[in-house]
């Protein structure tokens, strides 16, 4: 985090991580809530917080039970679930606001145009977000609106859109100055590539997220990861045997970039050293 | 060299299934010589951008649609490619470039195409050696894009766009948003680039007056799916497009038409023709003012204590280049914008003070980017929450967006209109509201002249009820055509507060087009001149 603040610069996208840290909060504050509401009710020592229990029968024979008593522990729990998935936003949003996502585009192979490109679109939507509901603000208040009109229809769908389109005429720039070109490559290695970089997303989404969310047969998860990282070793290779760029501008090896993996070399670390510990 | 046969281009309709029923381009034929220049101009929202988008693949690909026919570039049939495919032959520069840059730093963003196109490093350092001095960007090539002006910017974009040695140029609207100095320097570049270079320039433009003395030829689109190209003295007899150059001397029956401001200078010496005195409106009393009103960005001086009266029954101009802090100024007279200092005074407060609500009883305001107002799902729905918010009858907004921008479908979606269609519907929106105070930022920008002329009568009858009206823009034309006082602002300072025939008469910084062709003091417009 403190890395994130000192390295940092001035640019639109820097200025997300306020954004992400309230996003962070919000998940965690929902899941101790929803804990809180959805209650099994079936606690019976460190009572932290005793509710009237309420039970609805919703047919079928079944019945649901919202909050009662509620114990220590399933907060903690609740906590813990929420702050797991707090850091998970948090990583992105760090990353989001250090790294130019433009300038990590560059470095993407020219043969994995397609998910480059939703990338692209995917990974300038928290800032632009930002940018765009600013200014549809500003322009809402120049407008006014009529009572009719609720939130969703005022701010919510002109932000998207114009998020949307912003995205749009920076994919569609970067395509008509070239990006994505194929020199000299058949259909058939367009189509393996494409396949292999297929197999390499959905292999390490199904890992990790079997390692988030149910980690007991760890070894299986990390072999799947595996498995992915491997294919997307095969997807690189693949799509840089020939050269279909030139590197005209050399990105330079600073202090910041020192830092900065320095401090993400420690907290893996850390991680890997708590996760073997168990 | 770029042959167009047969092309024909429809956007599909909201259901996204079938073509619409009227092409937006209709079996066009013509072709594109190298190092010809080649103006591209039409009506508001007659399909300029999207004629431009289908000789790069942008259209379809970009923006949904069909295509057909043949499009010979060199002699390869290149019609529906991706955009990447063309980007060797074709560059292209779009209207506003900082939404479209993909760098920071202009060298990133000057290389990026040469590497994209794997061109080797020695080829990269000659083309960029051989542009920067071209297009002047000496000592600019380590600054961020963003600190850069308006006109800097597009010269930027410009090389970026021809680095991976396209012969074919194609911008759209480049100069919209500069301020005079900004665009001349930018349409001198391009007629440097197809008379030296050889590249075939083609230009899609609004002012076009300054422009059609320097091209080739000139490609209209009509909007009824036709285009045509021709030499540009047959090329302007739809006067919805014309520039005034042509209007005086159609009105003048001048034989052939002058196309330069010196050509216009020696027929009009000839014979010299009676003309009217210019309008100007008594001024009525005394609505806002602002009394040291200060805008600071950090260290930056946006505006300096800035003392402003704005009386009644009058339009009162605003004008100064890029970057001087009009639009800065008319945001912090609004209320809303940023102030660091002093105050505005109306009968009803300061603006910034009053609630939404209030505020907009008191002043309305028209921003550039006016597509941020728009916000509903159709055309007929925007009009009737227009009519609703301000307690008009309904049918009012529509009536007044049918002068601004003639008749259109209103199922149509907002976003789908063009960019001049979309400012008339949100200068109906406002117009409707019946405030005492009217600011319009930069209201012209990708309007043609009938909507331009459109929009003056409307503004003439807003002289009433004691309602100021405050217009910051760069267009000189319509300025003449519809300021009571212009007021000057540089670097943040007011420095000029004169009556339109002092600023913009014969042999001034600003002078109108027509007061530079006749050298008559007291004539800045066409609507003066008798026939």
């Amino acid at each position: 985090m403190f890395t994130v603040r000192l390295c940092r610069d001035d640019s639109p996208w820097s200025k997300s991580i306020s954004f992400y840290l309230q996003l962070g909060a919000i998940v965690v504050s929902l899941r101790v809530l929803f804990r809180v509401i959805f209650n099994l009710g079936d606690a019976t020592e460190n009572i932290l917080l005793d509710l009237p229990a309420v039970s609805i029968d919703i047919g079928f024979g079944n019945t649901v039970h919202l909050l009662g008593a509620v114990s220590a522990l399933s907060i903690q729990a609740a906590l813990i679930d929420g702050f797991r998935l707090a850091a998970i936003i948090l990583s992105i949003g760090m990353a989001n606001s250090l790294a130019n996502p433009r300038k990590l585009l560059r470095a993407t192979p020219g043969a994995l145009y397609e998910i480059a490109t939703a990338v692209s679109i995917a990974i300038n939507l928290a800032p632009q977000l930002i940018a765009s509901l600013k200014q549809v603000r500003r322009a809402r208040g120049l407008r006014g609106n009529s009572k009719g009109i609720s939130a969703l229809t005022g701010i919510v769908i002109p932000v998207l859109e114009d998020t949307i389109e912003q995205s749009m005429q920076l994919a569609a720039s970067m395509s008509a100055r070239g990006f994505g070109r194929r020199c000299n490559r058949n259909a058939i290695q367009l189509r393996l590539t494409r396949f292999t970089s297929f197999l390499t997303l959905t292999f390490i989404t199904i890992g990790v997220a079997m390692l988030l969310f149910s980690p007991v047969q760890q070894y299986v998860d990390l072999l799947i990861i595996l498995a992915g990282l491997a294919f997307a070793a095969i997807t690189l290779r693949l799509s840089s045997t020939k050269t279909t760029r030139t590197k005209y501008i050399v990105q330079r090896w600073g202090v910041v970039d020192a830092i900065i993996m320095a401090s993400s070399a420690l907290v893996l670390l850390t991680a890997l050293s708590g996760a073997f510990s168990q | 060299m770029i042959e167009i046969k047969n092309l024909t281009f429809s956007y599909l309709d909201s259901e996204g299934k079938k073509k619409s029923e009227n092409p937006q381009l209709n079996r066009v034929n013509l072709s594109i010589n190298s190092g010809e220049f080649v103006l591209v101009c039409g009506p508001t929202g007659s399909g300029k951008s999207t004629f431009l988008k289908t000789l790069n693949g942008l259209a379809p690909n970009f923006t949904g649609g069909v295509i057909s026919g043949e499009l010979l570039l060199d002699g390869i049939n290149l019609l529906g490619s991706e955009p990447h495919e063309f980007s060797h032959l074709v560059g292209y520069v779009n209207q506003q470039p900082e939404g479209a840059f993909v760098a920071d730093i202009v060298l990133d963003e000057i290389v990026y195409s040469a590497e994209q196109l794997a061109i080797s490093k020695e080829q990269i350092k000659e083309s960029l050696d051989h542009l920067v001095e071209l297009l002047g960007l000496e000592g600019m090539l380590h600054r961020p894009l963003t600190t850069l002006s308006g006109g800097q910017q597009q010269r930027v974009a410009i090389a970026a766009a021809l680095i991976g040695g396209a012969k074919v140029l194609l911008l759209d609207e480049p100069t919209s948003a500069l301020d005079l100095k900004g665009a001349t320097e930018v349409l001198e570049l391009l007629q440097k680039l197809s008379r030296e270079e050889g590249v075939s320039v083609l230009l899609a433009e609004h002012r076009i007056s300054r422009v059609i003395g320097a091209v080739d030829s000139v490609i209209v689109v009509h909007g009824d799916g036709s285009v045509t190209k021709g030499k540009p003295a047959e090329q302007f007899n739809d006067s919805r497009f014309a520039p005034p150059i042509i209007e005086l001397g159609k009105k003048l029956g001048w034989n052939p038409l002058a196309m330069t401001s010196n050509q216009g200078r020696k027929l009009w010496q000839q014979k010299p023709a009676e003309y009217a005195r210019r309008k100007i409106n008594e001024s009525g009393a005394l609505v806002l003012e602002t009394r040291e009103l200060e805008v600071t960005f950090g260290k930056v001086t946006a505006v300096k204590p800035t003392n402003l009266k704005l009386f009644g029954n009058q339009v009162t101009a605003l004008m100064g280049e890029n970057g001087s802090g009009k639009t800065t100024l008319c945001w912090a007279i609004q209320g809303s914008g940023y102030r660091t200092s002093g105050t505005v005074l109306t009968v009803a407060g300061d603006p910034k003070d009053l609630s939404t609500q209030d505020r907009l009883a008191l002043v309305t305001m028209v921003p550039q980017r006016a597509s941020d107002l728009l916000f509903l799902n159709s055309l007929a729905e925007e009009l009737k929450e227009s009519d609703n918010f301000a307690k008009v009858q309904p049918g009012t907004t529509g009536a007044l967006f049918l002068k601004l921008a003639g008749r259109i479908d209103t199922a149509i979606h907002p976003r789908d209109l063009s960019a001049g269609q979309q400012l008339s519907l949100v200068l109906a929106i406002q117009l409707v509201k019946n405030a005492p105070v009217l600011v319009l930022d930069e209201p012209t920008r990708g309007l043609d002249y009938a909507a331009k002329r459109a929009l003056a009568k409307q503004l003439d009858q807003l002289r009433t009820n004691n309602r100021a009206v405050l217009l910051a823009t760069h267009d000189i034309e319509f300025v003449a055509m519809v300021a009571d006082r212009v007021v000057v602002i540089d670097s943040g300072e007011l420095v000029l507060d004169s009556n339109p025939l002092e600023v913009l008469g014969t042999g001034k910084e600003l002078s109108s087009q027509i007061a530079e062709i006749t050298g008559e003091q007291g004539l800045i417009t066409i609507e003066q001149v008798l026939n």
